[in-house]
């Protein structure tokens, strides 16, 4: 299936869901779900968590399908209730703030490059960073957006986001450098 | 080992599947009603939300209104007592006046007792005598 397709069969789908259609909405869950429950396992750490958090996620879109203008609102329509239900249930102590990612649960990823113990090890020290902070490092590293669009995500100021990325990038540099998983030399960084 | 921290971050942070299943699980959950039409039908009838606009607005509004009670009774409070004072103003002013006349009057009465010449006073008094 060609990427035009694709878009254009998301767009029927969201359509359609839009007048009642529950498989069309079903379809839209299915081509969303990763993003949505990928950010919530990012956030809270826990496989039974982010499949609790996804399904509340779709449940308000449910609801409030019929304030979604287009594909790109879609999308950043999840983005942000995920990441702020995420933020809030870390906040209200529903699940453990510094919860670290469970590596053993996560499922292998046969396309993965580099050092799969690097990998897991970043992995477990982004659950270690606050709420806010770890809501913006998902955002701009899983789901590749821009600061701006992060910071309308989260209801922060631009500059804020800039800084949460930079402090973050710090802090994981020197938590990996601590746990000898790199050498200083090895690890370079570069602001967002 | 050389290599940016971003591009490790990018790949530890790459998205995973949902569980098996997931899918059929969420459409389970979803309530039996349609979700809300991408038109919005307003019902004719629903008093409760009007119920309750109207007793969100009614403090309010009655704050506003005994606001401007207050002003309208103030102002015409004020305007009455100007008049009040400018008429007791204008009958002193009167009284003084009239005290100014009588007064003058009496001065005028003495004065003219005063120059009156003494000779007509003895004709007088030879007269009665």
């Amino acid at each position: 299936m060609s990427p035009q397709s694709a878009t254009d069969d998301t767009a029927a789908s969201l359509r359609l869901a839009r007048g009642g259609n529950a498989t069309a909405f079903a379809d839209l869950v299915r081509m969303n779900q990763a993003s949505v429950y990928s950010i919530g396992y990012r956030m809270l750490g826990r496989r039974d968590a982010a499949e609790d958090l996804a399904q509340e996620v779709f449940l308000q879109l449910y609801r409030k399908l019929a304030s979604i203008e287009s594909l790109e609102h879609l999308g950043f329509w999840l983005r942000r209730v995920a990441a702020n239900l995420a933020i809030d249930w870390l906040r209200r102590a529903t699940y453990s703030a510094t919860q670290p990612l469970d590596a053993a649960a996560e499922p292998a990823d046969p396309r993965a490059e580099g050092d799969p113990l690097m990998t897991r090890a970043l992995a477990r020290l982004l659950g270690e960073l606050a709420p806010a902070a770890r809501a913006v490092m998902v955002l701009r590293y899983q789901e590749d957006r821009d600061v701006a669009e992060i910071a309308a995500a989260l209801d922060m100021p631009v500059n804020t986001v800039k800084s949460h990325i930079k402090r973050s990038l710090t802090a994981l540099r020197g938590k990996m450098i601590g746990a000898q998983l790199v050498t200083a030399e090895g690890l370079s960084e570069e602001s967002p | 080992m050389s290599e940016h921290i971003e591009n490790q971050l990018r790949r530890a942070l790459r998205r995973i599947e949902a569980p098996p299943g997931f899918t059929d699980r969420v459409m389970r959950a979803l309530p039996e009603s349609a979700p809300q039409a991408s038109v919005a039908v307003v019902s004719p009838s629903r008093p409760r939300p009007r119920a309750a606009v109207w007793w969100r607005l009614s403090t309010p509004a009655a704050l506003a209104a005994s606001f401007i009670v207050a002003i309208v009774v103030g102002q015409h409070m004020g305007t009455e007592r100007t008049k009040r004072e400018q008429r007791a103003g204008l009958a002193a002013s009167r009284e003084l006046m009239q005290a100014l006349r009588v007064t003058s009057k009496k001065l005028d009465l003495a004065y003219q007792a005063v120059k009156t010449p003494p000779e007509t006073a003895d004709v007088t008094e030879e007269n009665r005598s």
